[in-house]
């Protein structure tokens, strides 16, 4: 085992690679984390969809760099995300059924821009990821990207947490409710190009959201979800950048995100919240304890 | 008393419809006013007016002594997420978010003023408990531990006894109660003519594309409810009929 660890840190490569998913797993768990406790998890994917056109079109017209990638990337992903928020209030459409119709649109165009100019990226690296694809550049973006996420959440917890719990209560305590859900859209449009390089296009919404959904299976608590989602995707990335390794033909991508799949399957076997335990408990108050204190008790 | 909010021509409506028109009255400290109307006269309406998330058609709200976002609120549970990791304590502290902004701790006033509200509401001993363990009733009175908590001049309570025992209603009508003693001023949207109304000063009927405001005993009457079209008259004849009943059988 230690063999085989000294060999594959003895390639650059694979420095690379370690080192920016550890950075990557500690910025996309939090945003998993909202992402699945917003009830947004299918937005998620439509979104890594979404942006592929964007991806595509700055690799084509100024090659595979980082710039290109961040430029084009936004662009889509705020260009969606917008038309999304104004269809489903202008149309009849809902915003599920609004944001599935353009992000079919978006991974097709993409696609189709990327085999008609004849790219000499394979589409299989484009869409599941490589870890040979990681370069300074790359690093230097998930680094970038890790540092605004981590600073962001630690800014916007707690209306993050108050807007997702209650978003009525929270709407109605606000004088602008929406920034919020832009600047989480915005944040997770930056991780999904963050992964992009690892993870690829299809791949990089599932180290958000699986180590999420696993961590939601073992706690009950905020802290617990995200420090617990991190766990998940950092053992996952590890492990599945070492099958990568050991398997040359199996993109990173497939590898990592069928790894946090195994974390999600023995979580919901084993977890608390999962088939090994019951939704709701019963309370420790009883009915009587609770008719005492209904009577004449007055607030404080 | 001092009116905590002044409503002078107030409309409320819709691009093609108007719910009603020409609203004024003046919610006082102490005041507990009931909101009463049919599907679609515009309870919903009247209520994110209040809380500034809808603009009126016409007419002024005035808020004496605090801001529109310094209402306490308790909204219906439609949206809310019963599976939040978070517990009891954390959702009644909540209610001091507005004070403690972005990054504010709370200090050990603040968490003794957490410990109050929720044994005032009867929750202290499940503080820990996650809330997707918690029975409507007991979510029910944590949330109201949380509009303690916001403590405010203006209590506004949307539906608030729809999905809770007799007990519960019991308890979380002695803390309106409290309110009220206290010269808060608690705006009561309900659905139902009921027991509820005992407790209130003051009713605004909405519905006929009017608003009537004034005493309860003056406006929830039997030709006023059917003239704003909340009951048809069989059902206003047969209710006060009863009510009659009853007082009869009392005085006897």
């Amino acid at each position: 085992m230690f063999e085989l660890f000294s060999e594959m840190w003895s390639f650059a490569f694979m420095r690379r690679a370690f080192v920016a998913t550890t950075v990557l797993s500690a910025s996309v768990a939090p945003v998993g984390a909202f992402l699945v406790l917003r009830r947004l998890s299918l937005a998620g994917e439509a979104m890594a969809h979404a942006i592929t056109p964007g991806i595509v079109i700055g690799f084509v017209t100024a090659g595979l760099s980082v710039m290109s990638l961040l430029v084009g990337g936004l662009i889509a992903g705020i260009g969606v995300a917008i038309l999304t928020a104004l269809l489903a209030r202008k149309t009849i459409l809902r915003s599920d059924a609004s944001l599935a119709s353009l992000y079919l649109i978006a991974l097709a165009a993409g696609i189709f821009i990327l085999s008609a100019a004849g790219s000499a990226v394979p589409l299989k690296s484009f869409l599941f990821g490589s870890i040979l694809g990681i370069d300074d550049a790359s690093m230097l973006l998930v680094g970038a990207v890790a540092t605004v996420t981590l600073v962001s959440f630690a800014a916007l917890l707690r209306p993050l947490v108050v807007s997702t719990c209650d978003p009525v209560f929270f709407e109605a305590q606000t004088k602008r409710p929406w920034l919020i859900e832009q600047a989480f859209m915005l944040l997770l449009v930056l991780n999904l190009l963050a992964a992009f390089k690892t993870l690829g296009t299809l791949m990089a919404v599932g180290l958000m959201i699986l180590p999420a959904t696993s961590a939601r299976y073992w706690s009950s608590t905020i802290t617990g979800q995200l420090l617990l989602g991190f766990f998940f995707a950092l053992t996952s990335c590890w492990i599945g950048l070492t099958l990568s390794y050991l398997l040359p033909e199996t993109p990173s991508g497939p590898a990592i995100v069928l790894t946090t799949g195994g974390f999600f399957a023995i979580s919901a076997l084993l977890g608390p919240l999962g088939f090994g335990g019951r939704l709701r408990k019963p309370s420790h108050q009883t009915s009587s304890s609770i008719a005492q204190t209904s009577t004449e008790k007055r607030p404080q | 008393m001092a009116p905590v909010l002044e409503v002078r021509n107030l409309a409320l409506g819709f691009k093609n419809l108007t719910l009603f028109r020409g609203l004024s009255m003046d919610v006082e400290c102490g005041a507990t006013l009931a909101v009463l109307g049919a599907n679609g006269t515009g309870k919903s309406t009247f209520v994110k007016t209040l809380l500034g998330l809808n603009k009126p058609l016409a007419g002024k709200l005035t808020w004496t002594g605090q801001t529109r976002r310094e209402v306490g609120y308790l909204a219906q549970l439609t949206e809310f997420d019963r599976r939040f990791p978070i517990r009891v304590r954390e959702l009644a502290a909540m209610g001091a978010w507005q004070s403690l902004g972005l990054r504010g701790k709370l200090n050990a006033k603040n968490k003794q003023r957490v410990e109050s509200a929720l044994a005032a509401t009867g929750v202290l001993d499940i503080a820990d408990q996650s809330i997707h363990t918690l029975s409507g009733g007991q979510l029910q009175r944590t949330l109201f531990a949380r509009v303690i908590m916001q403590d405010a001049q203006l209590i506004l309570l949307d539906e608030p006894f729809a999905a809770v025992d007799q007990s519960t209603e019991a308890h979380l009508l002695s803390i309106i109660r409290h309110w009220r003693n206290e010269g808060r001023a608690v705006v009561l949207v309900v659905h139902d003519l009921s027991s509820v109304l005992d407790h209130c000063s003051h009713a605004l009927l909405l519905g006929g594309e009017q608003a009537t405001f004034g005493d309860v005993d003056t406006v929830l009457t039997p030709e006023r409810l059917v003239a704003q079209k909340y009951l048809s008259e069989s059902q206003a004849s047969w209710m006060f009929r009863g009510a009659a009943r009853q007082r009869e059988t009392a005085s006897v």
